[in-house]
């Protein structure tokens, strides 16, 4: 279960980045004092246009940043005091993720599975059920620079996985890939809630969110416009289509 | 864990052609290759120099002093061929041409002061430009000035030793080890130095810079790994690949003495082997140690700050200049190693390395730029963990 409360996220400008921006604040603001919860067995979608501050929130979920206020707690652990445990137990899946590609998949998939001390044998059983399901054994022992896209998306997912984690993070997982890729991406969310994992995904593309989620939070420059259940979200619909309400939501914020 | 990182990051760097060949290739060839072509040319170059047929040109009497003496020229001292001229215009105009190398020139009262007695003088031409001309020159009028000496002597019959008072004899009371430490030792500690700092520039930046770019950074932060076994797993490959291309680079000159036989003269080559020791090797890469891990230190955090790759490695180059430069001064014969110079970073290393060789390295100096040495590793491997630490760096 993830749960976050009054989540604030400040950085601070650096000269280039003021002049780029075209502003005199020395800080900018990413997240702004929202919370949400997700629960096990549910799929929680963080919807919102580029520069929302998803990937930020996302991020801070996995420990990756700090949060400047708030608090974030993931299967009852503190961010904050207990970042190195949060870290064993969730999985983080980005579409932006670049793999080692001087590595073999199974070279990079055994470095992940040692950093998150999965023993051996658990290891051995694990990766050989990926591999069945994912339809890894052909490439395992290929450099990654050589594989497809699609390939290395199930490497990717391969490694998300490999310690089974109980909450896992997708940040834009689809974004780039093709329908056949993404398609992986999608089973894969569909098997986590299957498997009662908590899933969290942030996405701006309506039709996926749709076709996924159990619970929804629209998010426009850090700040939460709504969060609630998909249901929920088309019962108060006031435009034509999901798309269309999500825009009318974000304008008029 | 910082095991895991190295040995993987290791094995990622090891499969980089870039850095195998910064590392690797460059280092060990580099040396054969140079000095193989420098000893090969220069010794050409000597050889022909020293053995060319020559053409002489001699504005003087045919049947003169220095004509007979030029006709009777050692041929162990080169092939030459005597030209008479007139006049000296024509006789450099023929030098300039190349159609002869030397000129020589007698005044017409030569022969007169010669058998008089008194100071005769000889003009000698020759193109400097042209390599090995100018000794061969000097041995010619060196042989004249034998042979004139020889006939005034015998003419005023006065034994040769009568007009050489003295005999010095110069006794170097240091030795063949101390010399070449001294006067030439300089290069190698410059050659770990440079080789070093190259060897370490590319996995840093691959390291860091690469694995921001490369969107893969990420990832590895989002497992329960801490960030400062991160960043010592991947700073020590940036270390061991700059003592590697060090390593290489001596293997290198090590192969290059040995097999090349760029080393002719025996008691040099003797000097060299019992220079190369266990003992040496072992306290040279104990000065080397915390001066990668300075290189690695001061470009750790550049590589973690940049965004890109070009951005990276358009700081840390010009950065070579300002490092690798210092360590020229072991060139100068002058510079030695003191309280004063122990204290100054790359310089200790340098002159250390040059003492060590030399065989004549203070202990307590050793131990006086290993600390300051090991002090500044240190504030660097602190600077890296800060600038690692930074939220806005680590990730584009």
């Amino acid at each position: 279960m993830i749960a976050v409360s009054n989540l604030k996220k400040e950085f601070s400008l650096s000269r280039s980045q003021r002049q780029e921006l075209q502003t005199k604040e020395k800080t900018t603001l990413a997240v702004n004092d929202i919370s949400f919860e997700c629960q096990p067995g549910r799929i929680f979608s963080l919807l919102g246009p580029n520069g929302a501050g998803k990937t930020t929130t996302l991020r801070m979920l996995a420990t990756i940043f700090s949060p400047t206020q708030g608090e974030i707690k993931i299967c009852g652990l503190d961010s904050r005091k207990s970042g190195q445990e949060i870290r064993k137990k969730i999985g983080f899946l980005t579409g932006s993720t670049g793999l080692y590609a001087r590595l073999t998949p199974h070279e990079l998939i055994l470095y992940f599975a040692n950093l998150y001390q999965v023993e051996k044998s658990e290891f051995e059983k694990r990766v050989n059920h990926l591999y069945d399901l994912l339809d890894m054994h052909d490439f395992k022992n290929k450099r990654i620079g050589k594989l497809s896209t699609g390939m290395k998306q199930k490497v990717s997912i391969c490694r998300t996985m490999i310690h089974n984690p109980e909450v896992v993070i997708f940040d834009e997982p689809t974004s780039g890939l093709d329908v056949i890729t993404a398609e992986n991406i999608i089973a894969l969310i569909r098997d986590c809630k299957a498997k009662g994992k908590t899933v969290i995904f942030s996405s701006h593309i309506m039709s996926e969110v749709d076709l996924l989620c159990d619970d929804i939070a629209i998010i426009h420059k850090g700040n939460l416009l709504f969060n609630d259940t998909m249901d929920s979200f088309k019962k108060q619909m006031q435009a034509k289509n999901l798309t269309a309400e999500f825009i009318r939501i974000v304008e008029q914020s | 864990m910082i095991l895991t990182v190295f040995l993987k990051e290791l094995k990622d760097t090891l499969r980089d052609r870039r850095t195998i060949m910064m590392m690797v290739i460059i280092p060990i060839l580099i040396f054969p290759i140079i000095l193989n072509l420098f000893v090969s040319i220069s010794a050409s170059f000597e050889e022909d120099a020293a053995n060319k047929p020559i053409a002489i040109g001699l504005i003087g009497n045919k049947n003169g002093f220095i004509s007979k003496q030029l006709m009777h020229i050692p041929k162990e001292m080169g092939e030459c061929k005597v030209y008479f001229y007139k006049d000296s215009a024509s006789l450099i105009k023929d030098i300039q041409k190349d159609s002869i190398q030397i000129g020589i020139y007698s005044s017409s009262n030569f022969e007169t002061n010669l058998n008089n007695h008194k100071p005769a003088a000889i003009i000698c031409y020759f193109n400097g430009t042209d390599i090995g001309i100018k000794t061969r020159a000097e041995n010619y009028i060196s042989l004249i000035e034998q042979e004139a000496q020889k006939k005034r002597l015998k003419e005023l019959n006065i034994d040769q030793n009568i007009v050489k008072p003295i005999i010095p004899i110069y006794n170097n009371i240091a030795s063949d080890k101390e010399m070449l430490g001294k006067l030439a030792g300089g290069i190698l500690p410059y050659i770990f130095i440079a080789f070093g700092f190259i060897g370490c520039m590319y996995p840093a930046i691959d390291l860091f810079t690469g694995e921001k770019e490369r969107g893969t950074i990420e990832t590895l932060l989002t497992t329960p790994i801490s960030r400062w076994q991160i960043l010592f797993g991947k700073m020590g490959v940036v270390v061991l690949s700059g003592l590697m291309a060090s390593t290489f680079a001596l293997l290198g000159l090590f192969l290059s003495i040995e097999m090349l036989d760029v080393v002719e003269n025996d008691q040099l080559l003797n000097v060299i082997h019992s220079i190369m020791t266990f003992k040496f090797i072992f306290t040279l890469f104990l000065l080397l140690l915390p001066l990668t891990i300075f290189f690695a230190g001061i470009m750790v955090p550049i590589a973690v700050y940049a965004k890109t790759f070009k951005e990276a490695q358009s700081i840390i180059t010009p950065l070579n200049i300002v490092v690798v430069l210092p360590a020229m001064v072991g060139f100068f014969p002058g510079i030695e190693l003191n309280l004063t110079t122990a204290c100054i970073p790359v310089i200790n290393v340098v002159l250390s390395t040059k003492e060590l060789i030399a065989g004549t390295l203070d202990f307590s100096l050793l131990v006086l730029s290993f600390t300051v040495m090991l002090c500044l590793a240190s504030i660097s491997v602190i600077v890296s963990y800060k600038q690692f630490g930074k939220e806005n760096n680590i990730l584009v």
